[in-house]
């Protein structure tokens, strides 16, 4: 909302450009997009010399970022905008999302472990599956209040880091600080695995480790 | 219509420029993720590699974060290209790179800079409460409900719902403090 109205602000004061002026900024800016994507390249080349899936995930995180930027997809959005606007279009596509990843997702789950997915207990199933509990409740909420304050959830947050928002730049050093800070009641909270003797440490990662 | 009269198409504009509606980016986004689950077997994800920054961050000023009993001596084994967390590590830095090269590419890259103090107060705060929320809920709202959903999991609908409320709270405080 602030991003609006500023946007709104300063195309008022900014000062009229030629249309060559124009037609320079948007040749330099379309060459170093594809400097970008050489960029984008060399780090695949270079996860590829100590991961042998490396450039493919690479290539697969960019190509998330370019769907997320050019459909300005936000999740935070989508669950913001209902309450504060009464949009619903975002929510919407979130829900399509969800829902053809839902499929997909069985479709490679029925793939791995066949139809009647009798290997169910023993093959990893596709997606993330991990325990339900208080501790679920209060993260959501914490990061619900904290996605739609600084204006962006985590793929948001780095999507805008990408356009060049500032304030996402302060966001994220500030969501890795809360992150360490995080690790320290989460192993309490959760209760991942089964109960351990209690000699067993506590790690962060998935409750209890041996 | 004849040949003449048809007006021009600006391939750059269709291909670079134009916005993609919401169902596109939804739909490619599933598949995307799947194809992600599919190749390396583990589901996209966000924040998880988050903590072992901040720890690898506080190593490098001089702090010893990998002795604390919460990493375990974990931290020396994380590696940006492989390792448990080497996934989600790379597909940030694809995400940060694939937008700016898609700002770029449409020519509408512009710096916005941080205008009112309210905005950086508002960057901590809500960058604070995400991490802390994203570790505490074991996921953020990728790993928690963009990859729990689709895999059937009961705390992906759990997260959604309160993420949700906590996004109406969210809401009611922007509308008072942060705007």
């Amino acid at each position: 909302m602030a991003e609006i109205s500023s946007g709104i602000k300063r195309r008022s004061r900014r000062v009229r450009e030629t249309p060559e002026q124009r037609k320079r900024k948007k040749i330099i800016q379309i060459s170093t997009g594809v400097g970008v994507f050489a960029l984008i390249c060399v780090i695949a080349y270079l996860a590829q010399q100590s991961n042998p899936k490396g450039a493919f995930i690479v290539m697969i995180g960019a190509a998330l970022g370019y769907v997320l930027q050019r459909s300005r997809f936000c999740f935070t959005a989508a669950l913001r905008d209902p309450a504060l606007t009464g949009g619903t279009n975002l929510t919407k596509a979130v829900i399509v999302s969800l829902a053809v990843a839902s499929f997909l997702f069985m479709a490679v789950n029925m793939a791995n472990m066949g139809l009647s997915l009798e290997n169910f207990e023993q093959v990893k199933a596709a997606g993330k599956i991990k325990p339900v509990g208080f501790h679920t409740v209060l993260g959501a909420l914490l990061f619900g209040i904290g996605a739609v304050i600084s204006g962006g959830c985590a793929s948001g947050t780095l999507m805008r880091m990408g356009e060049g928002f500032q304030q996402q730049w302060l966001t994220f050093v500030f969501f890795i600080i809360g992150s360490v800070v995080g690790i320290f009641p989460s192993p309490r909270l959760s209760p991942a695995k089964p109960r351990q003797p209690s000699s067993c440490q506590r790690h962060w990662e998935d409750g209890c480790r041996q | 219509m004849s040949e003449e009269n048809k007006p021009k198409v600006d391939y750059w504009e269709w291909l670079f420029k134009r916005e993609w509606s919401y169902t596109t980016g939804a739909v490619l986004l599933a598949v995307l993720a799947t194809v992600l689950v599919v190749v390396t077997g583990i589901a996209w994800g966000v924040t998880g590699p988050f903590a072992y920054w901040g720890g690898k961050a506080l190593t490098l000023i001089g702090i010893d974060a990998n002795s604390w009993e919460i990493f375990h001596g974990s931290l020396d084994k994380y590696g940006f290209f492989d390792g448990k967390y080497s996934v989600p590590s790379m597909t940030n830095l694809g995400i940060v790179l694939g937008a700016l090269m898609s700002v770029l590419l449409a020519a509408s890259f512009r710096i916005k800079k941080i205008k009112s103090g309210r905005q950086v107060a508002a960057a901590i705060l809500g960058g604070l409460l995400m991490g802390i929320g994203a570790r505490v809920a074991m996921g953020c709202n990728i790993g928690a409900f963009f990859s729990a959903i689709p895999a059937f999991s009961l705390h992906g609908w759990v997260f959604m719902v309160f993420i949700a409320i906590g996004a109406f709270i969210g809401s009611l405080m922007l509308k008072k403090w942060f705007m």
